[in-house]
């Protein structure tokens, strides 16, 4: 199947869908029908599977299969790249598609689209895959196909019968997607003789073997025995293994244009390779390393800091963890006078920060306080400058800043005609700008926003569903840095500001954002012997201020011979909760309560 | 370590007429036969334990000893003087509706010389919101037929931060209790403690404890109010005219060693803090039995003894006297608790003069939070 047939009989497609809308069922139904699962050895929706195989000492993680389907009397090679398990990650979903020529745009037929697949098709569309709309789960009851179908030309512009309708299911359709993969797909265009480019668009550390790359030769061909050159970083390597996933490793030679497998080539840290990097041949280089895709870039900071059952150690070992296999996840110790010691971690997204917090309950079973997450800016200083800051407290001083620029995504939010009022209304409070609607039949409707990023990564999806009575769903995409007028809030507690708490906001919101902080500060810290002023501040502007009283009565009213014994009980752990308390200048404060007033789960 | 004698004694009567709301102390209803046992009981457990020889200081208390038969206490009170005749304060609380001209007389000449007076309130709301069983007439009688009777030394006792109370409300109280001439003068904060009638009814929502601003007024209008009348305050909750604080309580506040007699009563001999048991069926057994009538031992190690010395020393307005600190404990105060020391003193809560170590009067309503920080090292 491989050599001089060329690439005409190829195929290298993914699989988009939101949530819940089969997936992972129609995946595993593509491999029981091309047979690359037997039914004896058939696990539940293989693809979704994340635990790692091993199989000949290789960890596999199936990112790609490669399967075979007879079709106008010849084999052609299916290549169905994963886009990742539960979640969409679009960093994950366009790695993935960027290795693509086509996608199957899965969408359920009693659900209809949903935000996650317009965001979806946009990252299709966007890197130039074919699209095969693809209207699954027909069998239900309340399946309405038609309506769907509907949807589709209506919002993407595909016409209605370009649709396959199957049910992942019952299996019905699956062979007539198979036909139109076939069909309707381009192949990879042949490349063969060029110098050998390919895309890495995954990577995963194996315990034995080092690192291994899933790849996409674009041109050119990968030779078991040669020396490759990773071209960003020039470092070269040996190709020591080449192999497919079908799903089980299987050892090729050569690794031909057009096709997908995996590498091994005695790469010995995952840090040294970056998905979306091109491996060339080190002998016959190519020019320029492939376009590849847009790299994600960590876009959302949040604090972790050990919880109950854990300590620094323990949280550290736990993030590293993590980084074996997560790249683009990113800690460094963060020290903070108010919260002590702990990590400021960087994520591509909200959703990727959510899969890590649950990795690391669930892989390490560590307890993490975390601060409500924020966005990275861009500064101009007055030299010309632009530097990337992801804490306010980096931001340079105000005599030397020019602008400020905050992350804005693209925003779609798909919910119902009845709630479309209160969802608007909460866009606009986060300044979000409308850019279209599309009414999708007669109960719901489409919203595309233009949206400040930070607006969105705190709290606002909780408010979609609190006013859409849980229907509305949404999904964003990075669009670019953009000037705003953006000012730093300073806030002061007893007259001296606290890192940790201040916060760069727009300057409409900049009072009520400080006084929300200031009344959750009020509540949350102790009092002292002497009163305590609160203030929020920018550029030494106070813009709100509070006051917590002085300490309530605290003495005990009779001490005599009797009580001593249980008196010095209740004064020694009288003793060690002020031991836990942080010191701000005079003014001390419990960790507990700086964690209640940043923590993300306190909604303000 | 060895212990050391005793110089003060204490004797706890597990008795009252009813239970006032804010009390939290172990006392049963009495009746004439239960008396005898009990007072017969106590009488052996302090001739058993008696150390003549050092005792300085009696003091009955509980309870409310006034609520025993006459015969009975009588009876107690003169087994105490002559087996102490070293004694030169004897103390006995009194309720002002149960002391009489002639029982008075008696205790006086049984060789009683102090009296505490359990007034808490010259506002009569306030003493039925307690519970008190008696008027503020009924206190004014006591004191007078306390003075006939010859009791040069009483001591007055008034609850501040009643539910419902004003500052005017107390301002009245200390006023009146002034009026009466006593020579000492406690003032105690209302605490809920748990199990008490009056915290059932907080938690209830019935009743509303008195504001914060209010009750730490009131802590301040007490001091000033009773200096003016020429009281000093000598510890937190108390107020003495210049040689009448009372000596045996300034024993605790000196962690120096006392004997408590009656179940639920501790004692302390400087090594082992004893508490006998709470229960008034079991200690009459143990008694009866001649076993030792404590169930709790404790054993502090010479650090926590120092803590706890240093603690109960900043009680007393007068503080830690470092000479008689390092004496009792063998520790240099300032050494052993430098940081706590230089942090309060900074902030203002803590003074040092005069080879000592004392409170500063804007400490004193947030005490706690100074005195926690030498609880432990
Ligand atoms: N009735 C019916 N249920 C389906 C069909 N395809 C998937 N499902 C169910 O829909 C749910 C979500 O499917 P899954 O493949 O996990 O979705 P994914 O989140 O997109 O991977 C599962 O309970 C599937 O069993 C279908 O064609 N018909």
């Amino acid at each position: 199947m491989t050599g001089p047939m060329g690439t005409e009989h190829i195929r290298n497609f993914s699989i988009v869908a939101h949530i819940d809308h089969g997936k992972s069922t129609l995946a595993d139904r593509l491999l029981e029908r091309t047979g690359a699962v037997s039914d004896r050895d058939k696990k539940d929706q293989m693809l979704d599977d994340m635990d790692l195989e091993r199989e000949r000492g290789i960890t596999i993680k199936s990112s790609a299969v490669t399967m075979t389907y007879h079709r106008h009397g010849r084999d052609y090679m299916l290549n169905l790249i994963d886009t990742p398990g539960h979640v969409d990650f679009h960093y994950e979903v366009s790695r993935s598609l960027a290795a693509c020529e086509g996608a199957l745009l899965v969408v359920d037929a009693a659900q209809g689209i949903e935000a996650q697949t317009v965001a979806n098709a946009y990252l299709a569309v966007d890197t130039h895959n074919e699209i095969i709309p693809v209207v699954n789960k027909i069998d239900l009851p309340a399946a309405a196909p038609d309506r769907v179908a509907e949807e589709i030309e209506h919002v993407f512009g595909i016409e209605r019968e370009a649709c396959i309708f199957l049910s992942a299911k019952t299996g019905q359709g699956v062979e007539a997607l198979l036909d139109a993969v076939v069909d309707r797909l381009p192949p990879p265009a042949d490349r063969l003789d060029e110098p050998t480019a390919a895309l890495i668009f995954d990577s995963w550390a194996d315990p034995y073997r080092g690192v291994v790359c899933m790849v996409r030769a674009f041109a050119g061909e990968l030779v078991v025995g040669r020396k490759i050159r990773l071209m960003s970083s020039g470092r070269t390597y040996t190709v020591t293994e080449l192999g497919r996933l079908a799903p089980m490793p299987t050892p090729i030679e050569r690794l031909g244009c057009g096709e997908v497998g995996y590498v091994i080539a005695n790469i010995r840290r995952l840090a040294d390779v970056t998905v979306g990097e091109t491996i060339t041949d080190d002998a016959r280089p190519a020019a320029r390393p492939l376009p590849g895709y847009k790299r994600p870039v960590q876009m959302v900071f949040s604090d972790f800091y050990p919880g109950q059952n854990t300590d620094y150690p323990r949280l550290r070992a736990a993030f590293e963890k993590l980084t074996l296999n997560d790249a683009s996840f990113s800690f460094s110790p963060h020290n903070s006078a108010a919260l002590g010691f702990g990590f400021r971690c960087g994520f591509l997204g909200l959703l990727h920060m959510e899969i890590i917090q649950e990795r690391l309950e669930r892989e390490s079973d560590v307890e993490v306080v975390q601060t409500a997450p924020t966005v990275s800016y861009e500064v101009l200083t007055s030299d010309g400058q632009v530097t990337r800051i992801d804490s306010p407290s980096a931001l340079p001083d105000r005599s030397r800043l020019a602008e400020i620029r905050e992350p804005i995504v693209r925003l779609e939010v798909l919910t119902t005609t009845e709630t479309i009022g209160g969802v608007m209304k909460l866009a606009e409070q986060r300044r979000c700008r409308l850019l279209r609607t599309d009414t999708l039949g007669p109960t719901r409707v489409l919203l595309e926003y233009k949206a400040p990023l930070a607006e969105i990564v705190y709290d606002f999806y909780d408010q979609l569903k609190g006013i859409s009575h849980g229907y509305a769903t949404m999904d964003y995409d990075f669009v670019a840095f953009e000037p705003g007028d953006l000012v730093k809030i300073d806030i002061l507690v007893n007259k001296e500001p606290v890192d940790a708490l201040s916060m760069i906001v727009h300057r409409s919101v900049a009072e009520v954002r400080g006084r929300q902080m200031l009344m959750r500060l009020r509540d949350a810290i102790p009092r002292h012997q002497f009163e305590v002023p609160l203030q929020a501040a920018i550029g030494g502007k106070i813009i709100a201020r509070e006051t917590i009283k002085a300490f309530r009565k605290d003495v005990t009213a009779k001490l005599y011979g009797g009580d001593v014994t249980r008196k010095m009980k209740v004064l020694k752990r009288q003793r060690e909760g002020k031991k836990r308390m942080k010191a701000i200048g005079r003014v001390q404060i419990p960790q507990e309560a700086f964690m209640s007033v940043l923590n993300r789960g306190d909604k303000s | 370590m060895t212990p050391q004698p005793a110089v003060a004694m204490y004797v706890h009567v597990p008795f009252c007429r009813g239970k006032c709301r804010y009390c939290a102390f172990v006392s049963e209803p009495v009746t004439p036969a239960r008396a005898e046992t009990v007072v017969a009981a106590l009488i052996h457990e302090a001739c058993q334990r008696a150390q003549p020889d050092t005792v300085e200081t009696l003091y009955i208390g509980g309870g409310c000893p006034t609520v025993l038969p006459e015969t009975d206490l009588l009876r107690f009170v003169t087994v105490l003087a002559e087996s102490h005749p070293h004694v030169t304060e004897f103390t006995v609380e009194a309720h002002p509706a149960q002391v009489s001209g002639p029982l008075l007389r008696r205790l006086r000449e049984a060789g009683v010389n102090r009296l505490s007076i359990g007034a808490q309130s010259f506002v009569p709301g306030e003493l039925q919101r307690l519970g008190r069983a008696h008027t503020t007439a009924d206190v004014a009688h006591s004191v007078y037929a306390a003075c006939r009777a010859g009791f040069g030394n009483l001591s007055l006792d008034l609850i501040a931060a009643v539910p419902g109370s004003t500052l005017g409300d107390f301002e009245h109280s200390l006023r009146c209790a002034i009026d009466l001439a006593p020579r000492h003068v406690s003032v105690y904060a209302l605490s809920y403690e748990a199990g008490t009638e009056l915290t059932r009814q907080r938690d209830a929502g019935l009743i509303e404890p008195v504001d914060e601003e209010t009750d730490r007024a009131m802590t301040f209008a007490a001091i000033e109010i009773l200096a003016a009348a020429g009281f000093e305050q000598y510890e937190i909750s108390n107020f003495a005219r210049p040689g009448f604080e009372c000596r045996h309580n300034l024993t605790y506040w000196a962690n120096r060693p006392w004997l408590g007699i009656g179940p639920s009563a501790a004692s302390w001999d400087g090594v082992r803090r004893t508490t006998n048991v709470a229960d008034v069926e079991e200690y009459l057994r143990r008694i009866a039995a001649d076993q030792e009538p404590w169930n709790e031992v404790v054993s502090p190690d010479p650090i926590e003894i120092a803590c706890e010395t240093a603690v109960l020393n900043l009680r007393r307005r007068g503080g830690i006297d470092l000479a008689e600190y390092q004496r009792a404990t063998g520790f240099d105060a300032m050494e052993l608790f430098a940081e706590a020391i230089a942090e309060h003193v900074q902030a203002g809560f803590l003074a040092c003069r005069d080879g000592r170590v004392v409170l500063t009067t804007a400490a004193v309503p947030v005490a706690d939070r100074i005195l926690c920080d030498f609880a432990a090292l």
